[in-house]
């Protein structure tokens, strides 16, 4: 145990490890599908090239007639955007302190009204796109801010607030589709206008029909801006204290109830741009009572890419391209399309690893410090909880601390 | 001996920089009441985590009913009959008593002749009875989050009695109890000796130890001063052997130069989270180059005087005055823009934010200023690294990765280096100290006292809350004594001895 391991110096390294821990939580999920892919018999190279030939970054042997790789990979930027914004939502509500589950309610809610209002006018495209942005991240702005707002006046858990708003806005939002504007057939949702869609579909460029996604230009541009408004400005260093630890940013003048409630604001700002670009751009149509699995999606995303925008990037990425590849890979492996399902629940499930793995990490190498150190008392706490949340053992530790110290507090 | 329920042989304990417990030899007879006085870090606690299995000694011998007891662990003290009453209870809220009282040991019956099902009708029964005989009248159906404070602490005592411990420490049992409830719980200690249960009491409190005690043990800075007999020793006696020593630290303090009133407070109350009034109706003010020290047994108010200054507590009445301006409902920033600065106590809950690196921290009350931001909102780092360099420099505040490194990594001293650094930069005109020093060794403790006296001499007007008399004896120009949220008695330091200080921290009126 506390022989020096290769591993853990690697992985221990604190400069790099927002970027070393995700890639070994990835590379020890794809041994976990290969695993699983060798146990059904088959190639699990194959099925891996499938999956990228699937997402159109890797061509295909063969294709239909006026579609190409290109298809493909517009398909899939297009089915990135909303995994993009759903992503970047919960790193602000996770970074503020604050988990976010309602991304999906969220999206509904923006896509609803968006639909509503927009989606069916004549307006031309120049003032129908921007006002599905705006309307899109007005409804969820407002829908997550009320969420903050019960947190920080009345104490009521985020968590099951959201969950309890998805329902709602879930079976509002179905009634109003269901009485007013369903297609017969389709039991969806009727089309949208193309001017208000966010996704310019079935272009033609050299015989390959594409479709143009607006949406992912602005999902790169979003991710962008929540890194600089993290990193780089007064509001994000004081949602980053709060979320941190809430106590000492009361103790250093920041409005705790302001900054929570404009944090799950921008939070669901951006789950209304995830609903925009879903709604009105990939599918261009709602179905009613249907809560959309992206939205629990992005929550492993947003862990995967470490809460960090830019990691969030990739990992959506990743993420994306397991969803846009199954199907093909299924069909040319020769498996069924669950099974591809079980490869992308097992990389999500690797991928929530993260946290423990840098919590094992850092905590061996603890041990190896203390013991070069002779047994000094630990006064650094390796256990890291994620925000929010607090160990039992870390409690332990403190309070054995406090003894240690000397002071038996009356 | 033969009669010797514990025994402690020569018992000494260390930490790195202190030592807690210093060649200690004592013996606890069958059946008496013994009391274990002392201030706060004289001991009390690791003796009793010793006795209790959570800490082993370093050097000596601990025996328990004539057994020289090795490898020792709570669960082997409760085994062998040693039950602890925690200061702070140990209880899950929305179980009923009864099921807090069996926690850990659940009576199992075998439903339907299989099925292994907790059964507590007959665990309540028994608990009822258990209840009168010691006179602890509980309901054992009802859950704890229901129940008072003093009920809350009747079950713990329960749960003793429940695993059939003969041995019970009580830590500091009456800090939390009201005058009627203290008076209660001691007539239930004195049932527990009739009968036959050996009891030891941690306690400062001197006349509780006076009215139930068979004798008593004094520690003092981690060494046994002396064992009397409670009868024939008086509270003040025992006072002078709890307090008197030499002074530790020498301190070179110049004569003060006062200047205008900086802070004023005036018939404060504030209420805790409970609603209970814990600051009651307290005045006082500092000026300018004063140190203004409240001393005080932890948990008479004195940490709540300091959040309502601060503006983390709401005050219920009364005002507070910084340079003639009332600050009584300003939020926390304007008061801190206004001229506050503050050591808080719990250095890692709301000093720090762990974390975060060095960097952030010690920008933590400024960030949102010029040069740190700019007026747009904008982060200035550069800003951030050249101000904690700077800072880490002048305050010497050791590291493994210089500025960018994550807080938690440093050492506590390091840590509250930190703080005072950040806090003392703020160049306010009031500093509030809270328990600086606590958990710090000798070098840094009067490296800390160095640095309150600079900014004493730079005119500063100092509020200082501290739980240790030799510190506030070295450091006070004048000293506010709080017991039970009244400010007893404010003094100059110099018309105050240690041990007046000692008697009216432990509420002992001026002429006994």
């Amino acid at each position: 145990m506390n022989k020096k391991n290769p591993l853990t110096a690697f992985l221990g390294n604190e400069k790099w490890q927002w970027l070393s821990i995700p890639v070994f939580a990835v590379v020890l999920s794809i041994v976990a599908g290969s695993v699983v892919m060798l146990l059904m018999g088959k190639n699990p190279l194959a099925a891996y090239v499938g999956i990228l030939q699937g997402a159109g970054l890797v061509p295909k042997p063969n294709y239909a007639g006026g579609t190409g790789m290109l298809t493909d990979f517009t398909s899939f930027l297009d089915a990135l955007a909303p995994m993009i914004f759903a992503a970047l939502a919960v790193t602000v509500g996770f970074r503020a302190g604050l988990f976010n589950i309602g991304i999906a309610g969220q999206m509904l809610l923006a896509g609803f009204f968006a639909t509503l209002l927009v989606g069916y006018s004549d307006l031309p495209w120049y003032l129908a796109k921007p006002l599905v942005l705006i309307i899109a991240v007005t409804a969820g702005a407002l829908a997550a801010g009320l969420v903050g707002y019960l947190k920080h006046r009345f104490n009521i858990s985020e968590v099951v607030s959201t969950i309890m708003m998805n329902y709602i806005i879930a079976y509002v939002t179905s009634y109003y589709i269901k009485s007013y504007f369903v297609n017969p057939v389709s039991r969806q949702s009727e089309y949208i206008q193309p001017a208000a869609s966010l996704t310019l579909k079935n272009l033609r460029v050299g015989g390959v029909r594409i479709d143009v996604s607006i949406g992912i230009v602005l999902a790169v541009a979003a991710a962008l801006l929540v890194y600089y408004l993290l990193y780089k400005t007064r509001l994000g260093f004081e949602i980053k204290a709060v979320g941190a630890n809430k106590q000492a940013a009361e103790y250093a003048g920041i409005h705790i109830g302001k900054t929570t409630v404009t944090a799950m604001m921008i939070s669901g700002g951006l789950a209304g741009l995830a609903g925009a670009t879903f709604y009105l751009g990939h599918y261009a149509s709602m179905q009613p009572g249907v809560l959309a699995g992206l939205g629990y999606d992005a929550i492993a995303t947003s862990l995967l890419g470490n809460n960090h925008p830019l990691g969030v990037l990739l990992a959506s990425v990743l993420i994306t391209t397991l969803d846009k590849g199954a199907t093909y890979m299924s069909s040319k492996v020769g498996v069924v399309r669950e099974i591809s399902g079980v490869i992308t629940s097992l990389i999500l499930l690797f991928s929530a690893t993260g946290t423990y793995i840098r919590y094992r990490v850092n905590r061996q190498r603890q041990e190896q410090k203390e013991q070069q150190e002779h047994r000094e008392p630990p006064e650094e706490q390796s256990a890291s909880p994620a925000p929010g949340e607090v160990s039992a053992q870390q409690v332990e530790k403190s309070r054995e601390a406090n003894l240690k110290e000397g002071g038996d507090e009356a | 001996m033969k009669d010797a329920m514990i025994s402690i042989r020569n018992v000494t304990k260390r930490f790195p920089g202190i030592v807690a417990n210093d060649n200690i030899s004592l013996e606890i007879r069958k059946g008496e009441i013994f009391a274990l006085l002392g201030e706060n870090g004289a001991g009390k606690s690791v003796l009793m985590s010793m006795i209790f299995g959570l800490y082993e000694p370093d050097e000596g011998d601990i025996w328990i009913k004539g057994q020289r007891v090795t490898d020792y662990s709570p669960r082997q003290a409760a085994r062998m009959g040693v039950g602890m009453v925690h200061q702070h209870f140990k209880l899950v809220e929305n179980y009923t008593i009864a099921q807090n009282i069996v926690l850990g040991m659940e009576p199992v019956k075998k439903t339907l002749g299989f099925l292994p099902l907790v059964n507590l009708t007959e665990s309540e029964k028994e608990i009822e009875a258990l209840s009168h005989r010691y006179k602890l009248d509980v309901n054992p159906r009802a859950r704890i989050e229901q129940v008072n404070v003093a009920t809350r602490q009747k079950v713990e005592i329960l749960k003793m009695l429940y695993r059939e411990a003969d041995i019970l420490i009580f830590d500091e049992p009456t800090a939390i109890l009201t005058p009627q409830e203290i008076e209660y719980l001691l007539e239930i200690i004195r049932e527990l000796r009739e009968n036959g249960k050996t009891i030891i009491l941690v306690s400062h409190k001197l006349e509780e130890i006076k009215e139930v005690a068979d004798r008593c043990a004094i520690l003092n800075r981690g060494r046994l001063v002396d064992i009397r007999d409670v009868a024939t020793t008086s509270t003040r006696e025992m006072a002078n052997l709890m307090v008197g020593r030499e002074v530790m630290l020498e301190v070179n303090k110049p004569a003060p130069a006062f200047g205008e009133v900086v802070l004023e407070v005036e018939n404060l109350r504030v209420k805790n989270q409970d609603q209970v009034e814990v600051v009651k109706g307290v005045s006082f003010q500092i000026r300018g180059g004063e140190i203004f020290a409240i001393a005080g047994v932890s948990g008479n108010g004195q940490a709540e005087i300091a959040e309502a200054i601060t503006g983390l507590k709401p005050v219920t009445d009364g005002t507070i005055r910084l340079n003639q301006v009332e600050i009584t409902h300003y939020p926390v920033r304007q008061r801190n823009l206004e001229g506050i600065a503050y050591i808080p106590e719990d250095r890692q809950a709301y000093g720090l934010i762990l974390e975060d690196p060095i960097t952030d921290n010690l920008a933590l009350k400024r960030y949102f200023q010029e040069p740190f931001s700019t007026p747009g909102g904008k982060l200035r780092p550069e800003a951030f690294v050249s101000y904690a360099r700077r800072l880490i420099d002048t305050y010497d505040i050791r590291s493994n990765r210089g500025e960018a490194s994550i807080t938690r990594s440093l050492s506590g001293g390091n840590q509250q280096k930190m703080i005072i650094a950040r806090e003392i930069e703020q160049d306010t005109p009031l500093i509030i100290f809270v328990q600086p020093t606590r958990g710090l060794d000798v070098g840094a403790i009067e490296n800390t006292w160095q640095q309150i006296l600079r900014e004493r001499e730079k005119g500063k007007a100092i509020l200082l809350i501290s739980l240790e008399l030799d510190e506030i004896m070295a450091l006070a120009d004048t000293i506010g004594v709080i017991y039970n949220g009244e400010m007893l008695e404010i003094q100059p330091a110099s018309a105050l001895t240690a041990m007046e200080i000692g008697a009216y921290m432990m509420g002992v009126k001026e002429h006994e």
